[in-house]
């Protein structure tokens, strides 16, 4: 009796993929970030919109290389028709990929994780990378932040980089430093510290700087959990008319923070607009149609003014 | 009296006091702004949240135990108690009352597996950690729970008389704590079973009940730990207090607990805390990147139990 059980479960979970005709694999990174959960909602509308089908998996954070790799390769064992991949960093699941090109599945490079030239190198083809640009959204934030201050303003402003080493946090650090360099010679980065992506170093670490630099006029976070960390910090100290504090991601915790007059702005990433491209333009690679090498999806400055009016039409692809 | 006695009556390491003292000396020389008052109410600040859970550390591993599993305990509390005020939209004494129940059950759970399953502390707490982390990113749907009432925030944001509320939450804690290892027969029955189990049970010291007592502190420890947090923050966080279990155990043991039961000071303790805070504020002021800042806590580690070795064997190697 138990032994039919267990070969009916085994059954029934063998015939689910083989139901639909198309089939896209989807790995993230982790969804505990609302990042990734904006992100999948964009692959869920695509997919539907497209009639395929879909599935996702993710590891337990967005730290955990060597898991996403495994997942990767256990995700290979269920038939897919392209494999959609938001890798941990650019090297941990090329062997995976490589796997999955000989197996004739594209490979797509979800939200820029990956160096074309090493991954050739690996003998991996990416069909393309979707994804926004990262030093662009560090200097769309360096634009807000002189037009709050102006061009001719001076005083010293903290960069809250990411985990030390990630190449997402060193471009949206870089973006942003070199724009403000480049428009406000005045305003200078007298710290750029990694706060891990961790709310509470970036709050010990505003703390400290608002120490030693009581002056201080802006702060740049790569993200916004560290943002909403820092622009905590800043009310605390007495100082939130003082301090601009600048977030990247757009996420739904930003958002009502800026809403209620906290945090001043969030470059807002519309991660939801890169899921629901990357399975459109995957669809077109099936189809055997061209397509770009690199798809950049814009990215926008949220600020309280901008949400309260609600006409922006991009607002409609945050999520 | 002399100050090494006097340390030593209170199980201080007086290799740490000087440690903190030279460092002291040190970042105020180094940087001109770190002896402000402020300043130093910004260590209190940062040291708090990792300082209350050391605490509990501090108990456990007294009692020759050990809980891994706080600084996940931290985030399942904190997603607890925001759950409850912004989700269910109960009123704020909710995120107090569920942040503690939540520590404390899951300490309680960890108490009994080890008392009446017989499980390991290592491996029930180590199982803990992966447990409570999953639970709350399970509640929290992996999204931080954020917007909590003014009465939350007070006790992460303001400063009553200028300093800050987190260092008045440690400042009691550590003193009701100091008493309680000490002055008292709970205090001594913990340290007398962490240094012989066998002649505890004989002197008639309700071991079971001791350690159940003990790990539902530890986890009422990080309870409270993921309350101050998420007021600091103001927003319930599933990814919070990622291995602050390794820098509460760190600041016991730099503070002389002995990792392997018998001798343990909150006070100690406390000393290894700010150690830990003073070295990421005074580098954090100087703008030097974090790789430098946990070789250092690394460092000062090893070198804490190595001075005390020194001591006890008379010689350096």
């Amino acid at each position: 009796m138990r032994k039919l059980l267990l070969s009916a479960a085994a059954f029934s979970l063998m015939a689910v993929p083989a139901m639909s005709e198309t089939t896209y694999g989807v790995l993230m990174k982790t969804l505990s970030n609302p990042f990734w959960g904006a992100m999948e909602l964009g692959v869920k509308e695509g997919a539907a919109a497209a009639g395929v089908t879909y599935v996702l998996q993710a590891v337990e954070s967005d730290q955990a290389a060597e898991p996403q790799l495994n997942t990767c390769n256990a995700m290979l064992e269920s038939p897919m028709d392209a494999f959609i991949t938001a890798a941990i960093n650019s090297t941990i699941l090329l062997p995976c990929l490589k796997r999955a090109n000989e197996m004739g599945i594209p490979v797509v490079d979800l939200d820029g994780n990956l160096d074309h030239k090493i991954a050739a190198d690996a003998g991996v083809d990416i069909a393309f990378t979707i994804g926004s640009d990262n030093v662009a959204a560090g200097a769309q934030g360096a634009e807000y932040l002189v037009s709050i201050l102006g061009a001719d303003a001076k005083g010293p402003v903290l960069v809250i980089e990411g985990l030390s080493g990630n190449i997402t946090g060193q471009k949206r650090a870089s973006g942003f430093a070199e724009k403000l360099a480049e428009l406000a010679p005045g305003l200078e980065v007298v710290a750029s510290l990694p706060g891990d992506w961790d709310r509470g170093k970036a709050a010990n670490i505003t703390n400290d700087i608002l120490t030693a630099h009581p002056d201080l006029v802006g702060i740049f976070a790569a993200n916004d959990g560290m943002a909403l960390g820092a622009v905590e910090t800043v009310f605390a100290a007495g100082k939130q008319d003082q301090v601009t504090v600048i977030g990247v991601d757009g996420n739904s915790d930003a958002v009502k923070s800026i809403k209620e007059g906290r945090l001043d702005a969030s470059v807002a990433q519309l991660p939801y607009l890169v899921g629901k491209q990357a399975v459109e333009m995957v669809t077109k690679v099936k189809a055997g149609e061209a397509v770009e090498k690199f798809v950049f999806v814009p990215t926008m400055v949220l600020t309280k003014d901008i949400l309260d009016a609600g006409t922006d039409p991009m607002l409609e692809f945050v999520k | 009296m002399t100050l090494t006695s006097a340390l030593g009556r209170a199980n201080v390491r007086p290799e740490s006091l000087f440690v903190l003292i030279g460092l002291i000396v040190l970042m105020a020389i180094l940087s001109p702004v770190f002896l402000s008052v402020s300043n130093l109410f910004n260590i209190l600040l940062a040291t708090a949240t990792f300082g209350i859970m050391a605490i509990g550390a501090t108990f456990v591993i007294s009692a020759a135990g050990i809980d891994l599993s706080q600084g996940s305990v931290l985030g399942l509390s904190s997603v607890t108690g925001a759950a409850l005020v912004v989700y269910a939209g109960l009123p704020w004494p909710f995120a107090i009352i569920g942040a503690l129940a939540a520590g404390s059950a899951a300490g309680f759970v960890n108490g009994m597996l080890v008392t009446r399953a017989r499980v390991p502390a290592f491996i029930v707490t180590l199982g803990m950690l992966g447990i409570a982390r999953g639970l709350a990113l399970v509640i929290s749907s992996g999204q931080g729970i954020y917007g909590l009432p003014a009465e939350i925030l007070f006790l992460g944001q303001a400063r009553p008389l200028g300093v800050p509320t987190p260092a008045y939450i440690l400042v009691v804690v550590a003193i009701i704590s100091h008493y309680l290892l000490a002055h008292t027969r709970f205090g001594h029955h913990t340290l007398a079973l962490g240094d012989n189990e066998q002649a505890a049970r004989a002197t008639g010291i309700n071991v079971r009940r001791l350690r159940l007592q003990l790990y539902t502190l530890s986890g009422f420890m990080a309870g409270l730990a993921g309350l101050v947090f998420m007021a600091r923050v103001n927003t319930g966080d599933p990814t919070a207090g990622l291995n602050y279990e390794l820098l509460a155990i760190t600041a016991a043991i730099i503070g002389g607990t002995n990792l392997f039961g018998g001798r343990g000071s909150v006070l100690g303790t406390m000393i290894g805390a700010l150690i830990m805070g003073v070295l990421q504020n005074g580098l954090n002021l100087m703008a030097v990147q974090s790789y430098y800042q946990q070789m250092a806590i690394g460092a000062v580690l090893i070198a804490a139990v190595w001075l005390d070795q020194i001591r006890i064997r008379g010689r350096v190697l």
